[in-house]
């Protein structure tokens, strides 16, 4: 295919475009910018010819930051300042980045919201979204020299995946590094944007994405110029490092007994594994080494090694079928995206389900940074609009949480965007005029197993008998899979609105209002946690008296059981729903009740300690502290 | 803008009836949304752009309505002021009660693990059929402007459309999908 042809840098045939937009790919590991040049889409390089921008930043002391290949090269002398993978940070809480990554080096600023952490850096606090923005300048800046001018805009790809929060992010660190965006495109529909114009393709295609660490299944429809993205699914947990992972268990398992079960290997192995997989791309066996271990390893036991992974990536694609109500036999195309689809094992696999070869012939590393090219140069206005329209779709349904910590759902995933949807609710209460609401993203049912987006106030509604007032709220989600909410009360003619933009990020219009509501809810937070740490004390509190009755429970008067029974019956009927401070009172008073009890266990074990008695009854009596 | 003063058919440009030409609906969809999308405004101020989002999650809204024979007869209920979320049992009638109470039951009473395959692709015939029947009485009573009776096809269609759901999650759970 002609399509990757690189034409010179700042040659001639850029001079030929009239507006310069730009398409970006921003991934975790690496980032690409392409752009139009004389008809074809291609990666523009920087002025050492390289085509691939590690997503790496350095900050350095009173100097401006290092993006790219020396910053990655920084990483290991100077992990604090230097920010690798940040795309893994972008829209989550500290919460989230301590529960799903694994060790980071970095610094967290205790000073910042905990739900939009940023790190501490010899330059100052940087967040996800100012690190994000230095490599998108890097890029930009890039692109300019390549092309001689003022960029128009950016179309950015995120993945089909990304939740409102990492979607908002990503687009503020683009107005950060001064660029307009035209689009946040889905990065499976960029890459079937990148094969569909250039083989005119007809009919369903399906988009297998398997990069390092995500993967991600989408169902797309091509007719007469119309991409319609009819469903899409994925893990987010799930990548070529798993593999990657099954191999170094192989090659474990087969190591001498000393070794098979030392952590400090563990570095050391995933590379040798990373290179036989890589090897095991070209050839049909290789042979593996490690220390004096070596062994022979082809695809066909590589695949049974990894089975269970393969099978994961193919029960998506039936789950994402389904969905669409489409059969095997309706796919017309399969196109190959990410770095780990160069696995013959995948390809095998997927060519098995679906009956079919899967395209290859863009490189599986580029096709979402040249579909986003292409769409750039459509939508600035270079290429006649008739030629094509893309119609995306949410990926994860929309809702609000009600009574019970239920989701009501208001946009299923799968919903084409951009879509709005409007939905009534009532008071629960006689009298009520206030009413909080909280969106949330996700699949489930319950609220706390949904990513929570935002919670809001809808203040002023008139008092009435509960059930009477009427409050819509709409759903706005825009082309760039964007949301915002509003509520408006209706019965009365009355109409209350708030406008809220779920995040956490900068130069957001609605900031003030997060902020003030941010602070409110800090309080409620912090209440929150209080009565579970207090439940958590007086849960261990209750345990160890328990255990110490069953040891001396003689020690104890009928009375004194009494008065403790109480004291923990009280505690007990407190601690699902009572206020911090009373479960800590109530804490405070079981341990003064049964404080005489602990003294007359602590003379007698000490008494027999002192007595020599054996290391048992010692080691009993440190038990029960 | 007198897009949004059009019912949903006027929109398109086709007969307000149940039986809609499915290729003629997604054909004039696709015309206005490449009319309307707002990637043809993403260069263009703000106003445009604010329209652009208006207008194309209208067409969006439309579409999937008309698209899905059980929201498209709703509508076209609501289209002849009937309320559709009033529902009695007087509306229903006993009959249909205890039919769709009898085959939600065939459903709960099928083994829970694969051997329930088979049954299970019985029960969705059954209930597909059922559906067309339903889909038929609707079409037939809206047509004669009976809106009562096309009313309880409605409920029924809603009753079969959910048992249809439910036994396609029953089919998944049992192929772990």
């Amino acid at each position: 295919m002609a399509l990757l042809k690189i034409a010179e840098p700042g040659g001639k045939q850029a001079q030929t475009i009239h507006h310069l937009a730009v398409g970006i790919d921003l991934g975790t590991t690496n980032s690409l910018v392409t752009a139009s040049c004389g008809g074809s889409v291609e990666t523009l390089p920087d002025d050492n010819g390289q085509h691939l921008l590690p997503s790496v930043v350095q900050y350095r002391d009173s100097q401006p930051p290092l993006v790219g290949q020396k910053a990655k090269a920084a990483a290991i002398a100077d992990p604090k300042n230097t920010i690798v993978s940040v795309k893994r940070l972008l829209g989550k809480s500290l919460a989230d980045v301590k529960n799903s990554l694994q060790y980071l080096p970095y610094d967290f600023d205790p000073a910042r919201d905990p739900r939009a952490p940023a790190m501490l850096t010899v330059a100052g606090t940087k967040d996800p979204i100012q690190v994000s923005a230095d490599i998108l300048a890097t890029l930009a800046r890039r692109a300019e020299h390549c092309l001689k001018g003022k960029l128009e805009g950016v179309v950015i790809t995120v993945p089909a995946y990304f939740n409102d929060a990492q979607r908002q992010q990503t687009k503020e660190a683009a107005g950060l590094a001064g660029l307009k965006v035209l689009r946040l495109l889905n990065e499976p529909t960029a890459a079937a944007v990148a094969y569909g114009l250039d083989s005119k393709e007809q009919g369903n295609v399906i988009i297998f994405d398997l990069g390092g660490g995500t993967f991600d299944v989408s169902l797309l429809s091509l007719q007469k110029g119309v991409f319609q993205v009819l469903a899409t699914g994925g893990d987010t947990n799930l990548g070529g490092d798993d593999f990657d992972r099954m191999l170094v268990a192989w090659i474990r398992a087969q190591l001498p007994p000393a070794q098979q079960a030392d952590l400090s290997l563990q570095g050391a192995l995933l590379g040798v594994a990373n290179d036989a997989k890589h090897a095991l791309s070209n050839a049909e066996s290789v042979t593996v080494q490690f220390g004096a271990w070596s062994g022979v390893l082809d695809n066909t036991q590589f695949a049974t090694l990894c089975a269970d992974l393969i099978a994961d990536t193919i029960k998506t694609c039936r789950r994402v079928l389904r969905d669409a109500k489409l059969s095997k036999t309706d796919i017309d195309q399969i196109v190959l995206v990410g770095g780990s689809t160069r696995m013959p094992v995948i390809r095998q696999a997927v060519a098995e389900f679906f009956g079919r070869e899967p395209l290859t012939s863009i490189d599986p590393d580029k096709v979402v940074a040249i579909g986003a090219g292409i769409q750039a140069d459509v939508l600035v206005g270079n290429k006649s609009p008739d030629n094509y329209l893309l119609l995306d779709v949410n990926p994860l349904s929309l809702g609000i949480e009600t009574m019970g910590e239920l989701v009501e759902k208001i946009i299923p995933r799968n919903t084409t965007i951009p879509v709005a949807r409007a939905q009534e609710f009532t008071t629960f209460k006689d009298g009520q005029t206030v009413m909080s609401l909280h969106v949330v993203q996700g699949e489930r049912e319950l609220v706390s197993d949904c990513r929570s987006l935002a919670r809001f106030e809808l203040r002023g509604i008139p008092p009435m008998v509960a059930g009477a007032a009427k409050i819509r709220v709409t759903f706005q989600v825009d082309a760039d899979g964007l949301l915002s909410v509003s509520a408006e009360e209706l019965s009365t003619g009355m109409i209350a609105e708030i406008q809220v933009k779920p995040s956490f990020g900068l130069n957001s219009g609605s900031i003030e209002q997060m902020l003030k509501s941010s602070q409110e809810h800090a309080k409620a937070d912090m209440e929150a946690r209080a009565i579970r740490e207090g439940q958590l004390e007086a849960t261990q509190l209750i345990e160890a008296l328990a255990n110490a009755r069953v040891q001396d429970g003689d020690l104890l008067t009928e009375a004194d059981a009494k008065s403790i029974d109480a004291a923990i019956g009280a505690l007990r009927e407190a601690m699902p729903a009572g206020s911090s401070n009373r479960i800590h009172h109530l804490t405070e008073e079981l341990n003064r009740i049964s404080g005489d009890f602990a003294g007359r266990r602590m003379d007698l074990h000490i008494g027999k300690a002192l007595r020599g008695s054996s290391i048992e009854s010692t080691a009993e009596s440190n038990s029960t502290k | 803008m007198q897009l949004f003063k059009q019912n949903y058919f006027e929109l398109f440009d086709i007969p307000a009836s149940f039986h809609v030409d499915q290729e003629l609906l997604i054909g004039r969809y696709r015309d206005l949304q490449s009319q309307w999308h707002p990637d043809r405004f993403a260069s263009g101020s703000e106003q445009q752009k604010l329209q652009a989002v208006q207008v194309s999650s209208l067409l969006n809204q439309a579409f999937d309505t008309l698209r899905t024979p059980l929201v498209r007869a709703g509508y076209l209920l609501t289209l002849k002021q009937c309320d559709i979320e009033r529902v009695s049992q007087q509306d229903l009638g006993m009959e249909l009660l205890m039919e769709q109470m009898q085959l939600r039951e065939t459903l709960e009473d099928l083994p829970v693990d694969d051997s329930a395959l088979a049954a299970l692709d019985a029960l969705k015939e059954r209930v597909n059929s059922k559906l067309q029947i339903s889909e038929q009485a609707f079409a037939k009573h809206l047509d004669a402007d009976a809106i009562l009776d096309a009313k309880k096809s409605y409920h029924e269609l809603q009753f079969l459309v959910k048992l249809l759901r439910e036994i396609e999650i029953g089919e998944e759970q049992r192929l772990d999908y």
